[in-house]
């Protein structure tokens, strides 16, 4: 939620963004967080988060076009403040379409293709997470991720989709 | 029958839920995730719940091992999304959320950020995931703990991530509860018949009241039917790490 604030404030394009809580918390001092009072009159100290800016935000998106317009189904989690954040826009997503699909229903359309730098079709590409509405969560593969032995993480990364070189 | 400690700590999540409240489970939740379904099905009142997936009043048809699992958003009418439901909570409009914690003391401040010093740490924990924004502006707030341990009910916290208004804590053994006000303390209101009060002292590393404290009521039908209903075959409970 801080971590959001922050997103904003550089989407907004202002140098801090106030947000509510944070009273009582450590993480105040840990990060250095400072408070303002409320210059019109209400006398409530509100917190603010400095700006956030990530070098590049990578989504993944159901469907792209070639100009980079890119439509996701369902939740978009957190994937709107992060592309506006950000300074770089990268986008993998599951199936090229052509974009007259996207004019069907632009509302769909996350983010915008002027805003993309690159994009790449990878099928599976949220593996062994989700992409709704094509595939659920891989929880073998998330169990067998999260074992505590060697050879782990070099058996993920030649079970991920994107290792099979005939798709 | 009795009381397991998977199904002590659902259905005692679950009877935190008041009738017309907009409820809200998020990350690593499957225990609240669980209770906000099974109140659905056992209380005879209506409320609203969102999760963290996005969904509002959800039909799984299958219920996820994970709380945000995008399966949990099946059926729902609308998409409420992160910063949906993170502003709702800012602006006063979740009436009971549900957040975790490591560790959590006698105020119901809680830490999800380190165990040992922050600068030093034994254990770097995954960190709040909004909640020092939504334990002080959620009107309620309800944890729980899967064990029941000094370790864990804590005198002092080692890190101090959220603090504001914390109502209730649930774990296998009790179910704390004190009212979202500074300075408030956590008093024993209902203990597991399984155990004592004497027990749950001992296994309690801050001091409480205990004087009204009283049995759990035996789960209902409606809320054994509805557990039965949604651990088909032992999914969850067989899963559950006390």
């Amino acid at each position: 939620m801080t971590l959001v604030a922050g997103l904003r404030a550089a989407s907004y394009g202002i140098p801090f963004q106030p947000v509510a809580g944070v009273h009582g918390s450590e993480l105040a001092r840990i990060n250095g967080w400072q408070t303002l009072r409320d210059p019109y009159g209400s006398d409530n100290e509100v917190y603010v988060i400095p700006a956030l800016s990530p070098d590049i935000a990578v989504i993944h998106a159901a469907e792209i076009d070639d100009e980079g317009n890119a439509r996701v189904y369902g939740s978009p989690f957190w994937d709107h403040p992060l592309t506006r954040a950000a300074k770089r826009v990268l986008v993998t997503a599951e199936k090229l379409v052509p974009t007259d699909r996207l004019r069907e229903q632009p509302e769909l359309t996350l983010v915008p293709g002027f805003m993309v730098e690159a994009a790449a079709i990878v099928p599976r590409g949220a593996w062994p997470g989700s992409m709704h509405p094509y595939y659920d969560i891989d929880y073998p593969a998330v169990e067998r991720y999260m074992e505590d032995r060697d050879g782990v993480l070099e058996q993920h990364l030649a079970d991920a989709p994107e290792a099979d070189s005939s798709r | 029958m009795d009381w397991t400690p998977f199904s002590f700590i659902v259905v005692n999540l679950a009877r935190q839920i008041r009738a017309g409240e907009i409820t809200f489970s998020g990350v690593n939740s499957t225990l609240p995730m669980l209770a906000c379904l099974l109140a659905k099905r056992a209380f005879d009142f209506p409320f609203t719940y969102i999760n963290v997936a996005g969904g509002v009043e959800p039909q799984p048809v299958e219920v996820p091992l994970s709380s945000s699992d995008p399966a949990i958003v099946h059926g729902s009418p609308a998409i409420f999304a992160n910063q949906d439901f993170y502003d709702l909570c800012a602006r006063g409009g979740l009436d009971l959320v549900y957040l975790g914690c490591a560790q959590i003391d006698a105020e119901g401040r809680t830490n999800v950020s380190a165990i040992g010093s922050w600068e030093n740490p034994k254990v770097r924990l995954p960190g709040g995931g909004g909640a020092a924004v939504m334990l002080p502006t959620a009107k309620r707030v309800v944890t729980w703990r899967t064990d029941h341990t000094p370790r864990a009910l804590v005198d002092k916290l080692d890190f101090v991530t959220a603090s504001g208004n914390m109502t209730a804590l649930v774990t296998p053994l009790a179910v704390f509860l004190r009212d979202p006000r500074a300075g408030s303390r956590f008093r024993l209101e209902v203990f597991n018949p399984q155990t004592t009060v004497e027990d749950i002292v001992t296994r309690t590393g801050f001091r409480f009241e205990y004087g009204a404290a009283k049995p759990a009521l035996p789960m209902t039908d409606g809320e054994r039917q509805a557990l039965e209903l949604l651990d088909t075959g032992g999914r969850f409970s067989a899963a559950f790490k006390g």
